[in-house]
Formats: C-alpha cells, sequence, structure tokens
C-alpha cells in the first residue's frame, strides 16, 4: 500500500469539526490522526506532514475566540509550531483554527473580531480566489461557493494593512458580498510562503456533491468544492508533479 | 437503619404520626408535588417497615413518582365522557401509542428495534446501524430563565441520547417554541411575567450557544405565536443520534461500578422534576429559580468526547443521563432491576456543605451515570484524563433488591426499589364537549392581493431565516437537506436530512404543530400533526414505510376534566393517524401544568399542545428533494384534494374570520397518496416538491417560486377539490395529505399512470419569462404578483424582533 502523507488534527476542549475534516483529508489521500491536546507532543507535530487546527469553540472561547487555545499552545508546544513551518511543513486553521493562528502570529497581524450583524452567522457564501502562491486553492475556479458559521469573523488590522495584505499577495481568497464586515472582504489570510493557511468558511463541510444547499450548483462534478481544496493540499504535499489541469482531467474521468 | 445519633447528615421526618393535612402540608412546604393518594401509600409502606423515612428517601421518592419523571397521567386510568358517551381508559399510553404501536411493529418486524425503553428508541437504517430521536420539554424552566432554561433543555436531549443505548452519536438537533404574540404590549403581560418577545430572544440564544458549541447541527424547528401562550411558553428540543445496532441493549448486573462522569455537582437544579409537575405562580420568579439548572456546553462537550470514546473501545456495559431527579433519578433507575449503594461523599462537589439529599437530588448538569466493569476502569480513567472531564466511582451495583445511599458511612436511604418504582396508579376523569359550530363570520368578498400579502408577513408564516441563520446547521458536514436552500439560499425546507455515514442512508426529521387546531378540534389536530410531519419527511424523499414518529403533549392542569378531555380526544386522533400511516411512535414525553396562577388567583392554562416528529429514512442520495422550483416550463403538479377546511387556520386567524372546518384525514387514501409520491420520487420524476399546510396553497406556492428567479402560472380550475369550492378556499385551505411538486413534462405520462385513481392535477407551470405569481380561476386572471414584492414581507416578517 501507499504510504500516505501524515495529517494531524489537534482538539481541544470545544473542538468540534474534526471528524468531518478527517474524512476530507482521508479521501483525498491524507492519513489523518486526531490528537486531544492532552495527549499532544512536540512529536506528533513534527512528524506530519500537515497539521489543522479544526473549527469549533476551543474552551468554550468565551474569552475571545481562539485566545485561550493560543495560551495553551504555546505553552505546551513552545516555537514547536514555527520549527515546523520553517522545515517546510503545511499549517490549515479552518474557521477557530484561523482564529487561533491569528493569535499565535503566525499569519499576518490582525484579528478576527464580532462580525457586524452582531450575530452568529451560518449561510453560504460565494468566494473569488485571489492571485496568490496559496498551494491550497490550485485545483479551484476564480469563483466558488462554500458555508461559513461564525460569531467572531470579521477580519480588522491597523489602517491599510488589509489592502497591503491584498497587494502582497497573502490574501488567498476573500468574499464575493459583504457578509460580516471583513476588511477588504478578506476570508482568508496566508503566510509569505503560502503553506501557513487560514480560513473562516468550512470546506470540510462541501466533500460530496449533495452537499451543496442548491441541487443545481456545480453539477458536473462527483464532489464538492471541498474536495478540490483538500485535494490541492494533498498534491501540494506530496508533489506529485501532475499539474492542475492534469489532475483535473482524471477526476473528471473518475465522474464520466 | 441507622443506629448512629453522630452528627447525623440527614434528617427523619415523622410522617407515621402524620394526619392527611399534616402530610398535605409536608408536601407543600418540601416541594415535594406529592397528592394525598400518594402520601398516604407512602406512609403505609413505611408503617410495614417499622420506621420513619429519611430526609433523602422522601425526596428520593417524590422525584421518582413525579409526572415529569413517570407520566403518571398518561398511565392513569381514565373514565372519558364525550357527548352522552362513556368510555373506560385503561391508560392513553398504553391504548393508544403502545399497543397501536406493537400491532404496527407485527407487520414491520425489521424496522423499529427499540421502543419506550430506553432514553430514546431506536430505528434500523441499514442492519448495522440504527438511529433514534429524542424530544423533550423544557417549559417551567424556560418561562422563568429563557436563556438557561432553553440551553440546559437542548443539553438534557443530548444527553438522553448519549445515555440511549450504551451511547449514541447526537447527529443532529431540533427545537420548537410557543411563545406569545411578539408585538403583545407590555400591560398586556403580569409584572412578574417576561414578555412573550424576552422569552423568544431568550431561547434562541440558548439554543445557539449550547448547540452550537456542542458541534451539534440545529436542522428543523417549529415557531408557534400564539396569545395562548403569553403566559406560559413552551420549548422543545430534540436530538437524533445514532448507534451501531449491537450496542443498543445494556444491561445492568450485580457488581459493577457505578460511574459518575462529568461535570461537578452543586445546588443548582434542586426539585426541578417536582417543581415542573407543578403549575407556575407569580412567586415562582425568585422561589424557584434554583430549580433551572445553569448550563456549561463545553463540559458536556468534553463529556460527550469521552462517552462515545468509551463506548466505541467497549468500556461501557450501562449507561444513563443524569436529568431530572439527578443522581437519585440516574442511579435509581441503574439498580432498579439489581440493587445498588450510592457513596455521596465520594461525589466531587461545586461547592461544601452540601446536605446529603442535596447532593443525591441535585440536577446540576453535564453528567452521566455509567455502570462500568472492574477491568475497564482504569481505560475509562484515562479517556477522562484526556478528554478533560472527571471520572468517579461513586458507588457499586448489588444483588440486594434495594437502593441504598451511604453519607459518611451513615446509610441516608434504604429503598426496595420495587416499591420505589411502583407509583400507585391514578383515576382521573375527562370531559369532552365538542364545540358548537361557531357562527358564521365571513369576511366579504375579499381582496386576494392585500389577503395573499398580510398572509405572507405574518408571524406565523414568514421565514424563519433571522433564528436559523444563528444556528450552525451544517457542522458535522452531513446536513444534506438543509433548513435553507434554493438558488438564494432562503427557501424554506420541509424535512431536513443527515446523512449517515457509513450507511449509505439519510434521516429526515420533520416536525408538526398546530395548537389553533386543537381549540376547535383537538382529534382533528391530533390527525393533522401526524400527516403534517409524515408530509414533510415525504416530501424530503424519504420512505413513507420507513418513518416513526414522537409525540409530545403539553397542557395545563389535567385535574380539569375538560383539559383532560381535549387531551383524550388529541391522542385519539394522532392514535387514529399512527394507524393509516403504520408508523409506529418510538418515544414521547408530556407536560403538565403549564398553567399560571395569578395573584388575584385566576388561571390560566396553554391550549392543549402536540408536536409530532417524524424520523424517516431516505434510502438513497438521489432521493434527497428540496422544496424550490429549479427549471422553467416544468409542470406544477398538486397531490390530494382540497377541501373547504380554513378551520383556525392561517387565513381565518389572519383576517379574522370564523367558522371553518378544521382539517380532517382520508383514512383510505392518505398513505396510498405518498406511497405514489414516493415512487414517482424513486423514478426521479420529482424536481421539487413542497408541502402543503400553513396558509394552504398559495403560500406553498409562493414559497416554491421565491427562489426561483423565474414565475409561476396556475389556474384553479384544474385543482381536484370539492365541488363548488370557491377561490378563497382552494387558495388557504389547509387540508392534510397535499403536495406541491414540479416535474419535467416528458415524465408527465408515468406520473398520471401513477396517480391513476387518486386525487392529482396538474394545475400549472414554472414561467421563464417574467417573475410573477399569476393566478387563473378558469381562465380568468384573479391573481398577478410580482414575486419580488411578495418574497419581501414574507422574507422580512420576523427581521425585526431580532
Amino acid at each position: 500500500m501507499e504510504k500516505r502523507p501524515a495529517a494531524l488534527l489537534l482538539k481541544f476542549p470545544g473542538t468540534d469539526c474534526e471528524e468531518e475534516t478527517a474524512r476530507a483529508l482521508s479521501v483525498v489521500g491524507f492519513h489523518p490522526e486526531i490528537v486531544p491536546f492532552a495527549a499532544l507532543t512536540a512529536d506528533h507535530v513534527l512528524l506530519a506532514r500537515l497539521v489543522v487546527l479544526p473549527g469549533g469553540f476551543s474552551y468554550g472561547d468565551y474569552i475571545s475566540a481562539g485566545r485561550f487555545a493560543q495560551l495553551e499552545i504555546e505553552r505546551k508546544l513552545g516555537h514547536t509550531l514555527s520549527e515546523f513551518i520553517v522545515d517546510g511543513g503545511y499549517v490549515l486553521g479552518i474557521c477557530n483554527g484561523f482564529q487561533i493562528l491569528s493569535r499565535l502570529g503566525i499569519l499576518p497581524t490582525g484579528s478576527l473580531v464580532e462580525n457586524v450583524g452582531r450575530q452568529f452567522l451560518c449561510r453560504w457564501v460565494t468566494l473569488k480566489t485571489m492571485k496568490t502562491n496559496s498551494p491550497y486553492l490550485t485545483l479551484l475556479p476564480p469563483e466558488f461557493e462554500l458555508p461559513i458559521a461564525h460569531g467572531e469573523g470579521r477580519f480588522v488590522s491597523r489602517p491599510g494593512l488589509a489592502a497591503r495584505y491584498v497587494e502582497r499577495g497573502l490574501v488567498p481568497l476573500v468574499y464575493k458580498d459583504a457578509v460580516n464586515g471583513s476588511e477588504e472582504s478578506i476570508a482568508a489570510l496566508q503566510d509569505e510562503t503560502g503553506r501557513v493557511i487560514g480560513l473562516m468558511p468550512h470546506p470540510e463541510r462541501v466533500l460530496y456533491r449533495e452537499d451543496y444547499y442548491d441541487g443545481d450548483l456545480n453539477i458536473d462534478s462527483p464532489w464538492g468544492w471541498g474536495y478540490y481544496f483538500f485535494k490541492s493540499i494533498y498534491e501540494a504535499v506530496t508533489q506529485t508533479g501532475h499539474s492542475a489541469r492534469q489532475i483535473k482531467e482524471e477526476i473528471g474521468a473518475l465522474y464520466r | 437503619m441507622p443506629e448512629s445519633v453522630l452528627a447525623a447528615p440527614y434528617e427523619t421526618i415523622p410522617i407515621l404520626d402524620m394526619a392527611e393535612a399534616d402530610l398535605e402540608s409536608l408536601s407543600r412546604s418540601r416541594k415535594l408535588s406529592l397528592g394525598i393518594s400518594d402520601l398516604l401509600e407512602i406512609k403505609s409502606y413505611f408503617k410495614s417497615t417499622g420506621r420513619n423515612p429519611t430526609c433523602v428517601e422522601l425526596e428520593t421518592i417524590a422525584q421518582t413518582w413525579s409526572e415529569h419523571c413517570k407520566h403518571r397521567i398518561f398511565n392513569a386510568r381514565i373514565v372519558h365522557r364525550s357527548n352522552r358517551d362513556v368510555t373506560p381508559i385503561d391508560g392513553l399510553f398504553e391504548t393508544f401509542i403502545r399497543n397501536v404501536t406493537e400491532e404496527i411493529n407485527r407487520d414491520k418486524p425489521d424496522f423499529v428495534l427499540s421502543a419506550f425503553r430506553d432514553n430514546a428508541g431506536f430505528i434500523n437504517l441499514n442492519g448495522r446501524l440504527a438511529a433514534c430521536l429524542k424530544v423533550e420539554t423544557h417549559n417551567h424552566p424556560s418561562a422563568i430563565e429563557p436563556y438557561g432554561g432553553a440551553n440546559t433543555g437542548l443539553g438534557g436531549v443530548i444527553r438522553d441520547v448519549l445515555g440511549a443505548g450504551k451511547g449514541a452519536k447526537p447527529v443532529a438537533s431540533i427545537d420548537a417554541f410557543c411563545v406569545g404574540m411578539p408585538a403583545a404590549s407590555r400591560e398586556s403581560i403580569p409584572a412578574d411575567r417576561i414578555h412573550p418577545l424576552g422569552v423568544l430572544r431568550g431561547v434562541v440564544r440558548g439554543v445557539r450557544d449550547y448547540g452550537n458549541r456542542m458541534g451539534i447541527p440545529t436542522i428543523a424547528g417549529a415557531i408557534v405565536f400564539d396569545s395562548g401562550y403569553a403566559l406560559n411558553p413552551l420549548v422543545f428540543c430534540g436530538t437524533a443520534g445514532v448507534l451501531p445496532v449491537d450496542e443498543i441493549l445494556k444491561e445492568v448486573r450485580p457488581e459493577l461500578n457505578i460511574v459518575l462522569l462529568g461535570g461537578r455537582t452543586g445546588r443548582d437544579g434542586l426539585h426541578g422534576a417536582t417543581f415542573s409537575s407543578a403549575s407556575l405562580t407569580s412567586e415562582s420568579p425568585t422561589d424557584d429559580r434554583r430549580a433551572v439548572q445553569i448550563g456549561n456546553p463545553i463540559e458536556e462537550k468534553k463529556l460527550m468526547d469521552c462517552v462515545l470514546k468509551a463506548r466505541e473501545r467497549g468500556l461501557i456495559d450501562f449507561i444513563t443521563d443524569c436529568g431530572a431527579g439527578g443522581l437519585s433519578s440516574a442511579a435509581g433507575e441503574m439498580v432498579s432491576e439489581t440493587g445498588g449503594r450510592v457513596y455521596l461523599d465520594r461525589v466531587p462537589l461545586k461547592e461544601e456543605n452540601l446536605a446529603c439529599w442535596e447532593i443525591f437530588l441535585s440536577e446540576s448538569q453535564e453528567r452521566m451515570v455509567l455502570g462500568v466493569r472492574d477491568e475497564h476502569l482504569d481505560a475509562l480513567r484515562n479517556l477522562a484524563e484526556m478528554y478533560d472531564t472527571e471520572c468517579t466511582v461513586i458507588g457499586e451495583t448489588t444483588d440486594t433488591g434495594s437502593l441504598e445511599v451511604f453519607h459518611q458511612d451513615i446509610k441516608v436511604c434504604d429503598l426496595e426499589c420495587e416499591f420505589l418504582h411502583s407509583a400507585p396508579r391514578r383515576t382521573l376523569r375527562s370531559e369532552y364537549r365538542p364545540r358548537a359550530a361557531a357562527a358564521s363570520i365571513l369576511v366579504p368578498p375579499t381582496d386576494l392581493r392585500a389577503a395573499l400579502r398580510t398572509i405572507l408577513s405574518d408571524v406565523n408564516v414568514a421565514s424563519r431565516e433571522p433564528v436559523i441563520r444563528q444556528y450552525d446547521h451544517e457542522v458535522q458536514g452531513n446536513t444534506v437537506i438543509k433548513p435553507l436552500g434554493g438558488l438564494n439560499g432562503d427557501n424554506p425546507a420541509d424535512g431536513t436530512c443527515i446523512r449517515v455515514d457509513g450507511s449509505g442512508k439519510s434521516l429526515a426529521i420533520g416536525v408538526a404543530l398546530s395548537p389553533s387546531y386543537g381549540v376547535l378540534d383537538p382529534y382533528r389536530m391530533g390527525q393533522s400533526c401526524v400527516d403534517e410531519a409524515i408530509r414533510q419527511v415525504v416530501v424530503a424523499g424519504a420512505n413513507p414505510d420507513l418513518i416513526a414518529l414522537l409525540d409530545n403533549f403539553c397542557m395545563g392542569n389535567p385535574d380539569d376534566p375538560e383539559e383532560l378531555g381535549a387531551l383524550v380526544e388529541c391522542v385519539r386522533g394522532m392514535s387514529a393517524a399512527a394507524q393509516i400511516f403504520k408508523a409506529p411512535f418510538i418515544s414521547g414525553k408530556d407536560s403538565f401544568y403549564n398553567c399560571y396562577e395569578s395573584t388575584d388567583g385566576r388561571t390560566v392554562s396553554i391550549p392543549v399542545t402536540l408536536l409530532v416528529s417524524a424520523l424517516g429514512v431516505v434510502e438513497e442520495k438521489r432521493h434527497l428533494t428540496t422544496t424550490a422550483f429549479r427549471r422553467a416550463n416544468s409542470m406544477v403538479c398538486l397531490l390530494g384534494t382540497t377541501h373547504s377546511e380554513r378551520g383556525a387556520g392561517v387565513y381565518e386567524r389572519v383576517l379574522g374570520e370564523t367558522g371553518g372546518v378544521v382539517p380532517g384525514l382520508d383514512p383510505d387514501r392518505a398513505l396510498e397518496l405518498y406511497r405514489c409520491f414516493y415512487r414517482c420520487v424513486r423514478e426521479g420524476w420529482v424536481r421539487s416538491a413542497h408541502d402543503l399546510s400553513d396558509g394552504g396553497l398559495a403560500v406553498a406556492l409562493a414559497e416554491m417560486a421565491f427562489a426561483s428567479g423565474g414565475g409561476v402560472e396556475i389556474d384553479l380550475h384544474n385543482v381536484s377539490c370539492d365541488p363548488a369550492l370557491s377561490s378563497v378556499d382552494i387558495l388557504f385551505s389547509e387540508s392534510n395529505s397535499r403536495i406541491l411538486f414540479e416535474s419535467d413534462v416528458e415524465h408527465l405520462g408515468g406520473i398520471a399512470r401513477c396517480f391513476d385513481g387518486l386525487p392529482f392535477s396538474i394545475i400549472g407551470r414554472t414561467i421563464g419569462h417574467h417573475s410573477n405569481l399569476v393566478v387563473r380561476a378558469a381562465k380568468e386572471v384573479i391573481l398577478n404578483e410580482p414575486l419580488k414584492e411578495l418574497k419581501l414581507p414574507w422574507k422580512n416578517g420576523l427581521q425585526r424582533y431580532f
């Protein structure tokens, strides 16, 4: 059997989305392992190819989202995560994971604060792919839909910074319409390498075609957009050398 | 019993010397909610043992015998009078629910795997996996503290599912609220009650903050606004779960460790079970606040993670939740067949100096009680540490047949399980007098345009979007039919569906409530709720022969023969409908004393209320069907017959008419219609489908068209209906068993053959070149409305309240 690249999913008390994220990772070819934070060691991180911080409400998120998890990671892992990134590791934070990554300071400076609507918001959004070096989006079209579900997803930073992030290619995804008041409609952020990404939308919830909110959406593919998101990472991590186009054709053949 | 007099941690209650009046005042002062016959039964039991009870014993009996825990009204003998007929009913539950279910199950032996035994009943999905659904009410707490009440209402029902079988995995939650009118004036609500809008906002936030944090999608629900709930709101919370079939059976045997897992125990939630078995008074807010528990979803999340892992690893022999009555009820239930000992001083506490009965009775949340073998204890403790939750052995099961409780080495309770679990049966009297036909008040030839607009913006019809958006309905990544869908993502679904990983099937869930029907005709309300709940899941693509039902009843004072009479009629109607659809019941719950006693001695009861939930199986993902029109130039078909049945419906209520008839049910055709519809679904002939309910054809048609971007044209002349029905009737009648669906022209031949001999009509088509809703009556246009204009008030009808 081929050796699958290892994906580590961190589970804090209150993390909710680890199982569906692990399912998506497994479907595209990873070997996912969910590790409760109490059992986590630095070795878990250093032996993985991809570290995932899934969505949820870590420690309840009672003091602003992700803050407690950030402190716990710093306490327990020290610089391990930074070392991992320097060594070429990939880090993905979804929703609460994005909030935690922002606080850890390994993404461009800024905060995810309460939505302008001041309410938790569960809906679908159209996302636009921006020009970046992101390896997470190679198989995705210029516009696609994913669901969001968050109360604190509005990205804010010091005046002018958000626009600079866009210019510098650090913003891989933006909302097409105003959703939560994010500056520059930022839906995702990445580091300079592109290997670290945080995004508010939930690709793991759209693995299959029947996961769309409308039956007529993207009907030519057997998979949902989330599949292509995770498949992109898989291709980047394993560097099969296949071009995005080749992979798209393979997937198409599978469907026919 | 204890000889020791050293600092007794308990008190002895001298009931053996008490006369009836003293017993009753004892029940009142200790909030036991026990009637005189129960008190006398308890006295005679202790007389036979030759001693007085301890406070722990008395409280334990009161909790165990409370209406909340033992469903004593549904098990009571009832002498029911309807007109001149007097019928003895040997238990509502036995007669109308259990017997009917057993009869249905005989014809479908592989469908229901367990019912009424456990925390929740299970249905078979694919031979390997089973699914369950449980719905509970949390009315009394939510009236006093809406946020906390709804919070713990949801938390409680999630634990119910977690304690079903050896620990089912919660996969979806539902909620239904009945509240007073949101625009009610402040003066119309007594100062000690919370305004309906405050209640609504509080309970929505309560469900949101608990459900979202638990990572369980809240996928379906209902909100009913009716002035009858202004003083006593109702809050229903439900959770569905999935479990491997071979993990359903659990058994207690002697020498298991009784393990308490989860949060700590405090003074919160004392007397919840007995409190909810009595009516609210104007003193309730201060007096009963400590009966409302405090929720902590993260505590429960950790507990859930731990339980599910422990079950996967085979560490659990038995499990049940700590709900009403706390440990007394959880441990009491667990050891009811064997006997057992509990040591209260081992229970981890939130605060010091709890009296022993407080520890035993506390309803502190986020706790489960497990039966675990010695050899599994270490593994369970490791898991608890991993998931950051507490695990404590607090006792053991025995073979003595007695529940023994110790505190500081002193035995504070020693009750025979057989006595504890055999609450005396009550006998009640009920009376139903059909309402005399109300004088018919008809609004003069109505302006249909205005009527349609008013109805679409009515609080009971308008989109629930402002609430739904606050609930994460897609976490776990399996919500394949979402509460909102269609091209714009704002079309309301009927049944919502959850894919069950590893089974190839999906669960469809529908809920139905129509309390206004019950005021006029409770029997037909029972029928209608069953039909609507089933219709919702059939419309979503479920197999009509694989649907199980749950019943949740709420009412005021069961000791009032007329109120009880309405309940009896409602149960009869519901039961008859379940037989017609061959749909078994798998669990249910009832809530009484939803009445308010004001300071001037007035009593206000809620209308008799029934919530029916349907749990259906969608066999293949291609059967999943949504509610929005999807193509231009497809045919719009209507299944079922339209009668003049506007009684207590939206049209009557909104326009102030009276005199209509409440929708009934056709016993010969209802199931056949749904089976034929299902055949069309399997053939792939149904593009979209929507059920006709509140507001009838007009509302259903508008809702289907809202998301399409195009228009729709129908002719009422084509609708299969009773002769000489008016346009108003055809548009707004709420007759049951009707489905509106969209199909491509090429399938019409097949569809027509499929419905041969059944009421079925092609009433119009969807339009690409305009976006209006056009209704004709025999070719003459009677409505021609831009859908955009109709949609706005419908979409924003509730927005201003959030």
